[in-house]
């Protein structure tokens, strides 16, 4: 039993914080650069576990979910997590980046995040994952209506998303509760990071802006509100940590304890980020301050993969 | 990281399991101090008996020299086993031996930590003073050098266990005149030497577990103070990590089984079937979970590096609280049977009652909070 992270781990760790503080500044979310898919691919990011036949690396999930609860604090592409688990669980590589569909019920349409570029789209279903093509036009079976495939933006500056009908053509994992638990667990890693950057981004408010000559931070109304968001962050990333361990056994309980993780994060993550802005006051409520981000990243999260209660009290 | 157990490791819990299953007594614990210390002094020395006091203890004074996670798979077995709170023996055992460890004399080490094992000798803990809790430093029970004794005058107060107790961890002041955490010692006081009044106090759970303690020209040798004179501060600073760090991985553990207690009592009288109840339950049963993994991740950082990471007061708040919303869910689903309560009973209410005692006891979680913010996130501290 060992839940801190190896050498090994903590310099992959390290790396992905400087290399995403220098090219995917959580600031700068709203505007993320041409070509950052390709750095993201070419660093084998969307094939950490997928099998070294498919040019995967084929590391555990734990290694993973470090990985990535570091690319959500940055506020990575939500087409990562889908493309991470389309790239493990099924045999043909995928080439280029999947977006991800919310669980909807046949016949859709489905509200596809991070489409742009993307060349399929994984959908979450209880038991499976599926991955559709994305077509350039569809027929919405409810309205009967003819649709061009549009990119739109999302309450997250940093992604957009667009429309499709329900494909049916596929592919799609069987009796394995894996897949599912994987996509699952990488949205409770962003979810994690999430709350992290919120928590980091208070903190430094609070050490740096002075009112009544001192910084705020120094008064327990904030500083209190500061813990509660480390405490938030440190039980998230504790169970995430523990999640992931036992979806690499293929543990008995690996569906409660992922469900957990996925809970705990979500909650983590809105509540840092509500937190953070009132730490930072007026300017916490600006669209020029990022205050707002990780806020507004988290109110996605938590359509990804949400944790049910029956798994929880299963 | 992983979260699998060693072929030995999993033999010992068997053995764990084994023994407990056999040994456990069926009695309850009596609730009050007074009546519990013998049952509490007798269950220790069962254990010690039969190896299972100080599993993690050095095996010169008494204990058995193993790692902290068979401690913790102790524990594990233990709560699952509904053995008996530690009860009296909690102050000599989570924190007073292990200070005791680190910064004691070997005449302080071989003449007090077997006595503690055994259940021999009960301890108590003289942190706190009517004028000094939350701010520690601010004691002023003093102890006048004397030749080779140390007069000591003074009170201490929220002292658990100080009328059944026969030593105590005393924080004083050895320095007149000195301020806030300078001049203060740690030691171990008698609490049986002339001097020393007693006077217990009741909670509002009914029980009469704490006391306040005057301290009237009481003597006791200078060789008492452990980790040198004017050190108290340093020293009590590694009674508190014990007792924050480590001293309530029996609690966290208990957690994981009293969730389970409580769906089970909420599927049984139908409540469950109130959405508010089970959604209450499942956020429960995932925070429980983090307590565990949190637990985990504090003793792997122990293994690793021979000490609590800074993030061991997260754990000891969050238990804590969490503890309380357990305690407060397992009241809501008795009903109106709290309005029942009376002093002497041993069911939910009394254990909700008893829990105010946890955001409070060993440092309340406003400063839990303040420690959290200083020293994880280094926001300016307040004082």
């Amino acid at each position: 039993m060992d839940l801190t992270p190896n050498d090994e781990q903590i310099a992959f760790q390290t790396a992905t914080t400087d290399w995403c503080r220098e090219h995917m500044a959580l600031e700068a979310a709203r505007d993320r650069p041409d070509g950052l898919w390709d750095q993201l691919e070419a660093m084998g990011l969307p094939r950490l576990t997928a099998p070294e036949a498919n040019g995967g690396l084929a590391l555990d999930h734990a290694t993973e979910a470090l990985v990535f609860a570091e690319l959500g604090r940055f506020l990575a592409p939500i087409g990562l997590l889908s493309s991470a688990v389309a790239n493990r669980w099924f045999a043909e590589p995928f080439d280029g980046k999947v977006a991800l569909a919310l669980t909807v019920e046949e016949p859709g349409p489905l509200r596809v995040l991070d489409p742009v570029d993307s060349a399929a789209v994984l959908l979450l279903q209880p038991g499976s994952v599926r991955v559709f093509d994305i077509p350039d036009r569809f027929l919405n079976q409810m309205t009967r209506q003819q649709h061009v495939t549009a990119h739109r933006p999302t309450i997250d500056l940093s992604t957009m998303q667009s429309e499709q009908g329900w494909a049916t053509t596929a592919v799609w994992t069987e009796d394995d509760v894996r897949p599912p638990l994987h996509l699952q667990l990488l949205a409770a890693a962003y979810a994690v990071g999430c709350a992290d950057a919120a928590r980091d981004m208070a903190a430094d408010y609070a050490r740096l802006r002075e009112q009544f000559d001192r910084p705020i931070g120094w008064f327990q109304a904030l500083k209190h509100m500061c813990s509660d968001m480390a405490v938030r962050a440190a039980a998230a990333r504790s169970q995430l940590y523990y999640a992931a361990c036992a979806l690499d056994e293929n543990a008995a309980d690996a569906a409660f304890h992922v469900a957990a993780a996925k809970r705990l994060a979500d909650q983590g993550a809105l509540d840092n980020g509500r937190a953070n802005i009132q730490v930072h006051g007026g300017i916490g409520m600006t669209d020029e301050a990022a205050a707002h981000l990780p806020l507004k990243r988290a109110h996605l999260l938590q359509f990804i993969a949400p944790a049910a209660r029956e798994a929880l009290l299963a | 990281m992983d979260i699998g157990f060693s072929p030995e490791e999993t033999h010992f819990r068997e053995e764990c399991r084994d023994w407990l299953h056999a040994h456990v007594p069926a009695e309850k614990r009596p609730l009050d101090a007074a009546d519990a210390i013998g049952f509490d002094k007798a269950w220790q020395r069962r254990l010690f008996d039969a190896g299972w006091a100080g599993i993690n203890w050095p095996t010169d004074y008494g204990g058995r020299g193993l790692s902290i996670v068979q401690q913790v798979i102790w524990l594990e077995e233990y709560a699952a086993a509904h053995a008996p709170w530690i009860g009296a023996n909690f102050v000599g055992v989570n924190h007073g031996g292990p200070t005791l460890i680190l910064n004691a004399s070997e005449e302080q080490k071989a003449y007090h930590l077997p006595r503690i094992l055994k259940g021999e000798a009960i301890w108590c803990q003289g942190f706190s003073e009517p004028g000094a809790g939350s701010d520690l430093a601010g004691i002023k029970t003093r102890g006048r050098i004397e030749g080779d004794e140390l007069v000591i005058n003074g009170s201490k107060i929220w002292t658990s266990f100080a009328h059944v107790a026969d030593w105590q961890e005393l924080v004083l002041r050895t320095e007149e005149g000195s301020l806030r955490h300078k001049g203060l010692s740690w030691a171990i006081c008698d609490m049986h030497a002339p001097g020393i009044t007693v006077r217990p106090i009741r909670k509002m759970s009914g029980q009469t577990e704490f006391a306040e303690v005057f301290y009237d020209d009481v003597r006791i040798p200078l060789t008492n103070v452990v980790g040198g004179l004017g050190n108290g501060w340093k020293v009590a600073m590694s009674t508190l990590s014990f007792e924050r760090g480590t001293g309530f991985i029996a609690d966290q553990v208990k957690q994981s089984h009293e969730i389970e207690e409580l769906i089970a009592a909420a599927r049984a009288n139908g409540m469950i079937k109130d959405d508010r109840i089970a959604g209450h339950l499942a956020q429960l049963r995932a925070e429980v979970a983090a307590v565990r993994a949190m637990t985990y991740r504090n003793i792997s950082e122990v293994v690793r590096t021979g000490q609590p990471g800074p993030e061991a007061s997260v754990i000891r708040l969050f238990t804590s609280e969490l503890g309380q919303r357990l305690e407060r869910m397992a009241v809501l689903l008795m009903g109106e049977a709290i309005i029942d309560f009376a002093y002497g009973d041993d069911d939910a209410v009394g254990d909700y009652l008893r829990g105010f005692a946890a955001t409070i006891a060993g440092g309340t979680a406003q400063i839990q909070r303040d420690i959290i913010g200083e020293r994880l996130l280094g926001l300016p501290k307040s004082r």
